[in-house]
């Protein structure tokens, strides 16, 4: 950092929003990869803190922006560099926008693994560097594992790559995995080649609603080794329900349990009787065609949903869901858990205090983390004064000193997203 | 290469390492006279050789601990080493010093398959964890051709493959977490058995950086369910370039196979003369194509899949049908896949299997390619690999008494993969880089790219004593070291 020069946070209404109400000295959109090594150059020259925007979906997630910077706006950046698509790969600049690449994508019937929502303005940086995913990760994987090739602007402002084009590929330290996830706080990505599928043929999501949650943990236990394989397997509270099931046309239920199916027709039919088998009812209602697109969408939008003031998502164990989400009143959250994959996400209902959300998020924390458990929660979003009691990380984890370290070698003077992530990082 | 040993036999130096090191493990966990060293000297890459100095065998973390601590203090060089399959030098003891060798460390220490995990010791040999969860409806993903051997510390260490990668993915995307022992000799861990831990992706750091961050303790891997059944079919076709046709087909089709391998004539003939399992010897290329999942919807891809192979020439010679991966013809025809490499045996006394990646539809012209330099070199080459991911091992078969047919193996292998980097592939797919390829390295990433990797290496690795010369080329010179364990940050 430059020491002589300490810039202060401008006035509004200066260069727009870099997220938490802070707001940036300048906001630049460059049009090449050479002029945003250059512009990232010359403020970081200048003393400045670099915070890299895709679409803004996530402008206000993460720790309170640290000190006084620019905005890179990334989406201009936005042109698809290669599509060899019989190789199920593409590598595009990081600024295009999910639905744009789900257009170019669909042209060939493929796609992205990756459920995301707000896919109009999502740019496809901000999914890597947020580390998004939805329900079907149960299924299809994670971001990072539908990643084969980064790009990114050093705060030297130099592009460094790493990973390549090709699905298989150990040459070299994975820069790739080491970016998904890493809040821009390594660079800002510039491009990216990913890993591409077939639509499925088939598509069906599976709505079963349950009046309690008693027997549910016998039904995800018995489904962990069912004869069908579900994509997804969600688990919603009832006015998370009713939000996603509002245009679906499907029971309300006190408790809703989605499974979600995908393969070749034959298959997701032979299925969906499976189910109907294993869990002895006929009472199922399932999506299907364009039914189970919508049914999709509602699922992934909630998942960016803001009920209440404050949204967190808590990593457990996936046979310690249905505990969890016992031990919480559904009345003040909305439920979205990806039981499969352990991961709730919950949304605070209706009024809060800082107070009581403290003691909440604290709660569950402490059931999170319990010794040998390993479990995390992150604070998705809350009003920005309350982010720093609530704390958007949680308790430090094993590896953060070792992450630092790698922060320190890749951006050492801290140029990069200071104050959103983890540590002092 | 001029690799200088750390420490002579004889010095006091020697001695009195040769005590601690005794001290730390106990006697019958050290190897340190010269015939039992000898063993390892290489590991599958055999044009590098060097002897450690010693070797240990730690059974426990605490072990690892005292015995990286006991290096610093005398600034040795270390080098893990699981079973030594290694095919690319990853586990060469560049600088000589200690060789700390995991396979003493062989637990099973848990499985979950509820919640679909387990974790393991690093010596754990791969096909233990399968035979450990057999009959659970799950089973551990990556399944290299040496998983009978290899361990998952290696593994882990060079992100492996196997020929079910096509559809589930390599090493990287299917572990956890691990327990690492820091080069300061601190122990920490890294992700777990949750998923989506805050913080940056260490895990996918870790896995494939060749043992250049720390000595791997433990591995959280994560279970996957069995498929409820599968088809596997034997295509055979009259030339190379219509099987290689027909797995670009194959993906054209939107058919993602869980496995799609290759093998050419010369291997046909090496692996049947060695198991007899009816494979065509006269055949140009076959192919064994494997699709899994629901058996309901199965049929209908096999059938597909045959009016491709039909549509290029080829023809289904068998078609398997199964419910468990221990059905005698599906063992069959695999253990004749994935012994591939030793049936080579029979035709050469050595051979060099080399590893490299185009895009998939790039392979009618790489193994039209690697037809033109065995022409060239004079040199017979066998082919058996993963043409789903446009991963090729083209084998190399030579007499290493022979210098200068070497010096032709050398050079032939290196074309071949430079070949690789010009259609934008890459010089390595799972077997890493090692000490073999660091050469090559400059010619897939720009001095920034290595620079950021260097960097990374050294703020976890700053005194380079871990694994040092591997990987990452240092400056100009590749893998040459005159003094072990000193590094000039790069």
């Amino acid at each position: 950092m430059n020491e002589t020069a300490q810039p202060s946070w401008p006035d509004p209404p200066a260069a727009g929003s870099l997220g938490d109400g802070r707001l940036a000295l300048a906001r630049l959109r460059p049009e090449t990869v050479v002029d945003l090594c250059q512009a990232v150059g010359e403020h970081v020259r200048d003393g400045l803190a670099i915070y890299p925007q895709g679409g803004t979906t996530a402008l206000d997630y993460g720790g309170i922006p640290g000190r006084p910077g620019v905005a890179i706006d990334t989406r201009s950046l936005c042109r698809v560099i290669d599509y060899p698509h019989a190789d199920m790969t593409i590598t595009v600049q990081a600024g295009i926008t999910a639905a744009s690449l789900h257009a170019v994508l669909a042209e060939q019937n493929q796609r992205l693994l990756i459920d995301i929502p707000q896919a109009d303005r999502a740019t496809l940086g901000g999914v890597f560097a947020t580390n998004t995913s939805g329900s079907r990760r149960f299924g299809l994987g994670r971001p990072r594992d539908q990643i084969i090739g980064v790009n990114f602007v050093t705060s030297e402002g130099i592009e460094v790559k790493g990973g390549g084009r090709v699905v298989k590929n150990v040459a070299g330290y994975d820069l790739p995995k080491l970016l998904t996830g890493s809040m821009g706080t390594l660079g800002i990505i510039t491009q990216m080649t990913l890993k591409v599928r077939p639509m499925p043929e088939a598509s069906a999501v599976v709505w079963v609603p349950f009046t309690s949650l008693a027997s549910l943990g016998g039904t995800l236990d018995a489904l962990n080794t069912s004869g069908s394989r579900p994509v997804a397997l969600d688990l919603l509270s009832a006015p998370a329900a009713r939000i996603i099931g509002e245009s679906l046309n499907v029971p309300a239920g006190d408790w809703v349990l989605v499974i979600g199916l995908e393969d070749n027709a034959t298959s997701v039919n032979w299925q969906i009787n499976r189910l109907m088998i294993e869990l002895g009812r006929a009472d199922l209602t399932i999506l299907q065609d364009e039914h189970a697109a919508a049914g999709w969408a509602g699922l992934t939008e909630f998942s960016a949903a803001e009920l209440g003031p404050v949204s967190c998502v808590v990593s457990i164990r996936p046979s310690g869901v249905i505990p969890f989400v016992a031990s919480i009143d559904p009345g003040r959250w909305a439920v979205q858990a990806h039981a499969g994959n352990g991961i709730v996400r919950l949304h605070a209902l209706g009024d809060w205090t800082l107070d009581h959300a403290a003691a909440e998020i604290d709660r569950f924390r402490s059931l999170a983390e319990r010794e040998g458990e390993g479990g995390s929660v992150i604070l998705a979003r809350c009003p920005t004064g309350w982010k720093v009691r609530l704390g958007v990380w949680g308790r430090p984890q094993a590896d953060w000193a070792l992450a630092e370290r790698v922060k320190q070698a890749l951006d050492p003077i801290g140029a990069f997203n200071p104050g959103r992530f983890i540590g002092s990082i | 290469m001029s690799a200088t040993a750390a420490v002579s036999a004889t010095t006091p130096l020697a001695s009195r390492l040769l005590a601690e090191l005794t001290a730390i493990v106990g006697a019958g966990n050290v190897l340190h006279q010269r015939d039992e060293l000898l063993v390892y000297e290489c590991d599958g890459y055999v044009v590098n050789k060097k002897v450690p100095d010693v070797v240990v065998f730690p059974t426990c973390t605490e072990h690892v601990v005292e015995l990286v601590k006991l290096c610093n203090r005398h600034d040795v060089p270390y080098v893990p080493r699981g079973a030594g399959t290694s095919l690319s030098g990853g586990t060469l003891a560049v600088g000589g010093g200690v060789m700390i060798c995991l396979t003493r460390m062989k637990r099973i220490l848990e499985i979950n398959t509820r919640d679909r995990y387990a974790i393991v010791e690093p010596g754990v040999v791969n096909v233990w964890l399968t035979r450990a969860l057999a009959g659970t409806g799950f089973h551990y993903a990556p399944d290299p051709s040496s998983q009978t051997a290899c361990t998952i510390g290696g593994n882990t260490a060079t992100n492996s493959g196997g020929p079910h990668t096509l559809k589930y993915g390599v090493t990287v995307n299917h572990v956890k977490g691990v327990e690492l022992v820091l080069p300061d000799a601190s122990v920490v861990t890294i992700g777990g058995i949750t998923d989506d831990p805050p913080g940056y992706d260490l895990t996918g750091l870790v896995v494939g950086s060749e043992g250049t961050f720390g000595v791997v303790t433990k591995v959280i891997v994560d279970l996957t369910r069995d498929p409820e059944a599968g088809r596997t079919l034997l295509a055979v076709f009259d030339t190379v370039e219509a099987a290689t046709e027909t797995v670009s087909g194959i993906i054209a089709a939107g058919i993602v196979p869980a496995a799609l391998e290759m093998l050419d004539n010369l291997m046909i003939q090496a692996v049947e003369q060695a198991f007899g399992f009816g494979f065509p010897t006269a055949a140009g290329a076959i192919l064994i194509i494997e699709v899994d999942g629901i058996d309901a919807g199965l049929d209908r891809e096999a059938q597909l899949i045959s009016e491709i192979v039909q549509s290029r020439g080829g023809r289904v010679q068998k078609s398997i049908t199964w419910r468990t991966r221990k059905e005698p013809e599906y063992v069959a025809i695999w253990k004749s896949r994935k012994s591939a490499f030793g049936a080579v045996g029979r035709l050469s006394p050595t051979f060099c299997t080399q590893d490299g990646v185009v895009p998939r539809t790039l392979l009618p012209h790489i193994m039209r390619f690697i037809e033109g330099v065995a022409r060239r070199y004079d040199i017979r080459i066998a082919n058996v690999f993963h043409a789903g991911d446009g991963n090729i091992h083209p084998i190399l078969l030579f007499d290493e008494r022979d210098g200068e047919q070497v010096q032709r193996v050398l050079h032939a292998s290196r074309e071949i993969l430079e070949e690789c980097i010009r259609v934008g592939g890459s010089v390595t797919g799972e077997h890493g880089i090692g000490v073999e390829k660091m050469a090559l390295m400059p010619r897939l990433f720009a001095p920034e790219d290595l620079a950021a990797m260097i960097a990374i290496r050294n703020a976890l690795n700053p005194e380079g004593r871990c694994s040092p010369s591997k990987l990452l080329p240092s400056g100009g010179h590749c893998i040459e070291r005159k003094s072990p364990g000193r590094r000039a940050s790069a």
